[in-house]
C-alpha cells in the first residue's frame, strides 16, 4: 500500500519510494538518510500531536508532519 | 587510463612558512563527540572566534606535537557537505579552497552508515583522512565488532578507534595524523566507485574540465569539481558560472535515461549505498540486541502524558540552578568591586594627588562599569555550563521535540522555549542560548522576543511603584505585567513570521542523538571558552556606556540641580513624546534614558532625581565637596542597583520583598505619578528598549548592529502605544488619568 509517512502509524514501518519535496529541504532530507528505497519505522508522536520521531539507518530522526507528508512510503507488513 | 583525476597536494596550493607546521582540520557529524575530542587533545589552548563573513563559531589551536607545528581547525558539525546551511558552506569551503594537510573525520563508531556519508564526501575532496573512529568504549560496551582494518583497507585511510570521554586513543590519533601528513601524495585516499555509469561520468566531465577550465582546475580539487558540476551544485555554479549541460552531453543524457533527471539525488542515493555497505561489511552486530537504554529513557521522557511535565519540571530546575548558583558569586564580585577596589584606588589617585573628579570618574564610571560586566560573568557562566549540560546529553533534542508544535505556532522552533525561559531570569544569557538553534532565522527571531521577557532587572522598578500605588495587591499587579510580556511576545512572534521572516519557516529535522554523559572537563572548558569571550568582548563596550551615563549626570561640573546635567536637558527634550502616555516631565525621561545600562537603574535615578538626600541641598557645595557627594551618592545609587539585580536574578527574589527602604522616593512618586500612570510607566519599562547587555550579546550572536537596531526599534514603538492603550484605556474607564 502507498501512502505517505505522516500517515503511518506509531510502530509501522515503511519503504521510501520517492520524496516529494525539492531544493534544500529536499536535499536535507536526504542527507539525513531519507532516501528512496530506505526503511523507516514510526517510533513515536510529540505529546502535542507533532512532531513524529522515526528509526532510519539505525538512529533517531525527528520531523514535523508537514515534511513527512512529502515522503512517500510502501507500507511494509 | 583516460585522465584520472589528477589530485593537487596540499603543498603546491599553500606552501606551509614553516616547513614543518601541518595543518589538520576536524570534520564530523553533531554529536560524533568532535567538541569533546577536541578539548581532550587541546584542552585550553583553543581558540574561540567565528569564521569570517558568519555567524559560525571558529575554534582552532595551535601546539606542539614530536616537534611538529600542529594547527588544528574544528569545523563546524555536519551531516553532509550540502551549499546549504552556514555550517556545511563553511566547512567545504575551508576543505575545498585552504585545503589542510590533514582531515581528521570524527566517526560516531555506534551510528556508523550515517556517520560514513560524511566520509565519502570528505575522501571527494582528495586531501588525506584520518578516521577517529570515535564513542568506541560504547561501541564496544554494546557488542559491536568493528573491522578497522577493513575500512582501512577499503577507504585507503587511517583509522584510529578513540573514546574522547576516556581520552583513550588520543596518541594514537595523533600519531596517525602527522605520519599521514607527512606522507603527503604517498598514500592517497581511495577514489570510490559510485558505479559504472556514474565513474565514466565522473572522468568524463573531469577530462573536459582540464581541456576547457584549467584555471578551475587549479582552484578546485579536480574530482571534487567534476562531481560538483554533476550534482549541479548551486554554489559551484555561482562560483564558476559553469553550465553543466554544456558539459559531457552525451554522458549526461546517458545517466538521464538509465538513472532519471535528478543527479543530485543520484548522487545522493550511490554515496548511502557505499556507506551502508560498508558498514554492512564492517560491522558485525550482537545477535541477540539488549533494548537501549536510550529507548527506555524515551519511554518516559517523550511520553504521551508525562513529556510535558517533565519538560517543564526540568525548565524549572535549571532556571533555578542557573540563577540561585550564579547570584551569591555575584554579589561577591560586586562587594568587591564597590567596597575595597573603590576605597583603594581612592587612595591611590588621592596619594598621588589626583584631583577629586578623577576619583569619582574612575571609581564611579570605571570600577563600576567593570563590576557591572563582572557580575554577570557568574550567571553567563552558570547558563553556558547547564546548557552545554542538556546539549551534551541529548535531553535539548528531546525538548525541542516535545515543544515544537507550541512553538511553531508562534513562528518559532522547539529550542526557542529555553532562551525565552532564561530570559526571565536575564535576558542577556536568554540571547545568548539562541545558539542552541541551528538556524539563522530562528536564532534571530527568539533573540527578538526574549527581551519581552521581563528579567530579573525590571523587577525593582516594579517593586517601588508597586509599593507607593497598589500596596493591597502588589502579586497580582507584577504578575500581570509577566503576562503583559508574554501575550506581547506571542503577538510579535506572529508579527514577525508575517513581515520580516515571511516565507517557509526552516525545516525542523532533527536528530534525537542518544543519551550520553558529557564529560565534566569538556563541560568546564566549554563553558570557560564562552564566559571568557563574553568578558572581553562585552566588557568593553558596557564600560564605555557607564562612563557615558557617569559624565551626562555630572556634567557640566559643577551643576546644582540635576535638571541641568545633560541628563536632565535629554530629559526635557524626551519629555513631550512621553506626554500622551500620561509620563511627560523631565524627571521621568531621564530616568529611563540611564535604564539603557540595566533597568533596574531607572530605580536608583529616580532616587536622585526624585528624592535627593536632605543634605543635597542645604550645603551650599564647593566644586569638590559636591563632587565628593555625588562620588558617594552615585556610588551608592550603583551599588545598590547592582546589587538589585544580582540577587532579584534569583527565584526566590520573586517575594516582591524590598532590600532598601525607598519611602521618600515612594512619597515622591506619589506625587507625580497617578496609578494609572505609574502602571503605564512600569508596562513602559517592560517594554522598551534592551539594555546595553542585550545589546552587545545581540552584536556577538549575529553580527552587526542590525538586529539590535530591530529591536530597540520595535520594543521602543511597542512600550510607547501599550503605555497609550494604558494609559487611554484607563481613562475611558474612569481610572482617572
Ligand atoms: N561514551 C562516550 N561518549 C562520548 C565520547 N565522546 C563524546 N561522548 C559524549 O557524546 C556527547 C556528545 O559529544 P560532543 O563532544 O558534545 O559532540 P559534538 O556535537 O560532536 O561536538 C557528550 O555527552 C559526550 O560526553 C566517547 O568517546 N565515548
Amino acid at each position: 500500500m502507498n501512502t505517505n509517512l505522516a500517515r503511518l502509524a506509531v510502530g509501522e514501518t515503511g519503504r521510501i519510494t520517492a520524496i516529494g519535496s525539492t531544493g534544500a529541504m529536499k536535499r536535507r532530507l536526504m542527507d539525513m538518510g531519507l532516501l528512496p528505497g530506505a526503511e523507516v519505522l514510526v517510533e513515536k508522536v510529540a505529546p502535542l500531536g507533532d512532531p513524529i520521531e522515526v528509526r532510519v539507518r539505525s538512529y533517531y530522526l525527528s520531523l514535523r508532519k508537514k515534511e513527512a507528508e512529502g515522503i512517500m512510503v510502501e507500507v511494509k507488513s | 587510463m583516460t585522465a584520472a583525476p589528477k589530485l593537487r597536494t596540499s603543498a603546491a596550493a599553500d606552501p606551509p612558512g614553516d616547513a614543518r607546521a601541518i595543518t589538520v582540520a576536524v570534520a564530523g557529524n553533531p554529536n560524533s563527540g568532535k567538541s569533546t575530542l577536541i578539548n581532550a587533545i587541546a584542552g585550553t589552548r583553543l581558540q574561540v572566534g567565528n569564521w569570517p563573513g558568519v555567524t559560525v563559531e571558529k575554534k582552532e589551536a595551535s601546539f606542539e606535537h614530536a616537534g611538529r607545528h600542529i594547527r588544528l581547525v574544528d569545523l563546524p558539525g555536519t551531516y553532509s557537505l550540502s551549499p546549504y546551511s552556514q555550517e556545511e558552506i563553511v566547512a567545504r569551503d575551508y576543505l575545498a579552497h585552504e585545503r589542510p594537510d590533514v582531515i581528521v573525520n570524527v566517526v560516531d563508531a555506534t551510528n556508523l552508515e550515517r556517520n560514513l556519508y560524511l566520509t565519502v564526501q570528505l575522501l571527494e575532496l582528495g586531501i588525506p583522512v584520518v578516521m577517529a573512529l570515535n564513542i568506541h568504549d560504547e561501541a564496544e560496551a554494546k557488542g559491536y565488532r568493528i573491522d578497522v582494518r577493513r575500512i582501512e583497507e577499503r577507504l585507503g585511510i587511517r583509522v584510529v578507534p578513540t573514546s574522547a570521554t576516556k581520552k583513550k586513543g588520543l596518541e594514537q590519533l595523533l600519531e596517525a595524523m602527522v605520519g599521514t601528513a607527512l606522507a603527503r601524495g604517498a598514500r592517497k585516499p581511495v577514489d570510490l566507485s559510485y558505479g559504472p555509469d556514474l565513474d565514466a561520468a565522473v572522468r568524463d566531465v573531469a577530462r573536459e574540465l582540464v581541456a576547457r577550465h584549467p584555471q578551475l582546475v587549479d582552484r578546485y580539487p579536480l574530482r571534487w569539481l567534476a562531481l560538483k558540476v554533476l550534482e549541479d551544485d548551486e554554489r559551484v555554479s555561482a562560483e564558476t558560472s559553469l553550465d553543466r549541460d554544456a558539459f559531457a552531453a552525451a554522458t549526461l543524457e546517458h545517466l538521464r535515461t538509465a538513472h532519471g533527471e535528478d543527479l543530485e539525488a543520484l548522487l545522493a542515493e550511490a554515496r548511502y549505498a557505499l556507506a551502508a555497505g560498508l558498514a554492512r561489511e564492517v560491522l558485525q552486530k550482537p545477535e541477540l540486541q539488549k533494548i537501549e537504554l536510550t529507548e527506555r529513557i524515551d519511554r518516559i521522557v517523550l511520553n504521551r502524558f508525562l513529556g510535558i511535565p517533565i519538560f517543564l519540571a526540568t525548565m524549572w530546575i535549571v532556571f533555578k540552578l542557573t540563577f540561585d548558583l550564579s547570584s551569591p558569586f555575584g554579589e561577591w564580585i560586586q562587594g568587591m568591586t564597590s567596597g575595597p577596589f573603590k576605597r583603594w584606588a581612592a587612595t591611590l589617585l588621592g596619594g598621588v594627588g589626583a584631583p577629586g573628579w578623577t576619583v569619582s570618574l574612575v571609581n564611579d564610571g570605571i570600577i563600576s562599569g567593570v563590576g557591572f560586566v563582572l557580575v554577570f560573568v557568574p550567571v553567563i557562566f552558570a547558563m553556558m555550563f547547564f546548557i552545554t549540560l542538556l546539549e551534551g546529553s541529548g535531553y535539548m533534542a528531546r525538548a525541542a521535540f516535545v515543544m515544537d508544535k507550541a512553538m511553531h505556532a508562534v513562528g518559532l522552533h522547539g529550542k526557542s522555549f529555553i532562551p525565552m525561559v532564561l530570559g526571565f531570569g536575564c535576558n542577556v544569557p536568554g540571547v545568548y542560548a539562541t545558539r542552541t538553534l541551528e538556524n539563522q532565522r530562528d536564532k534571530v527571531l527568539t533573540a527578538l522576543l526574549v527581551p519581552l521577557m521581563s528579567c530579573g532587572a525590571r523587577l525593582p522598578v516594579y517593586v517601588v511603584f508597586v509599593g507607593a500605588f497598589f500596596p493591597q495587591n502588589p502579586g497580582t499587579v507584577i504578575w500581570s505585567l509577566y503576562v503583559i510580556g508574554i501575550v506581547l511576545a506571542l503577538v510579535m512572534g506572529v508579527v514577525f513570521k508575517r513581515t520580516l521572516f515571511r516565507g517557509d519557516a526552516p525545516a525542523f529535522i532533527m536528530e534525537l542523538p542518544p543519551y550520553r554523559m558529557p564529560s565534566f572537563r569538556s563541560l568546564c572548558l566549554h563553558t570557560w571558552e564562552k564566559g571568557k569571550h563574553f568578558l572581553t568582548k562585552a566588557g568593553t563596550y558596557i564600560l564605555a556606556v557607564s562612563v557615558i551615563v557617569w559624565f551626562l549626570l555630572h556634567l557640566p561640573w559643577g551643576v546644582e540641580s540635576k535638571k541641568d546635567s545633560y541628563l536632565g536637558k535629554a530629559g526635557q527634550v524626551m519629555a513631550p513624546a512621553l506626554a500622551p502616555l500620561g509620563f511627560g516631565t523631565w524627571e521621568a525621561a531621564s530616568s529611563l534614558i540611564t535604564g539603557v545600562i540595566a533597568k533596574e537603574i531607572v530605580v536608583g535615578t529616580m532616587g536622585e532625581i526624585y528624592a535627593p538626600a536632605p543634605e543635597h541641598a542645604e550645603e551650599a557645595p564647593t566644586l569638590g565637596e559636591d563632587l565628593k557627594e555625588i562620588v558617594t551618592s552615585f556610588g551608592a545609587a550603583v551599588g545598590e542597583s547592582v546589587g538589585n539585580v544580582v540577587s532579584t536574578v534569583g527565584i526566590s527574589s520573586l517575594s516582591f520583598e524590598e532590600k532598601e527602604d525607598h519611602s521618600a522616593l515612594k512619597g515622591a512618586l506619589r506625587g507625580a505619578f497617578t496609578p494609572l500612570t505609574a502602571f503605564g510607566f512600569m508596562v513602559f519599562v517592560l517594554l522598551y528598549m534592551p539594555c546595553v547587555v542585550v545589546a552587545i550579546a545581540m552584536r556577538q550572536e549575529f553580527g552587526g548592529w542590525k538586529w539590535f537596531g530591530v529591536a530597540f526599534a520595535y520594543q521602543t514603538a511597542l512600550a510607547w502605544v501599550a503605555a497609550l492603550l494604558v494609559h487611554e484605556g484607563g481613562r475611558l474607564l474612569g481610572l482617572g488619568g
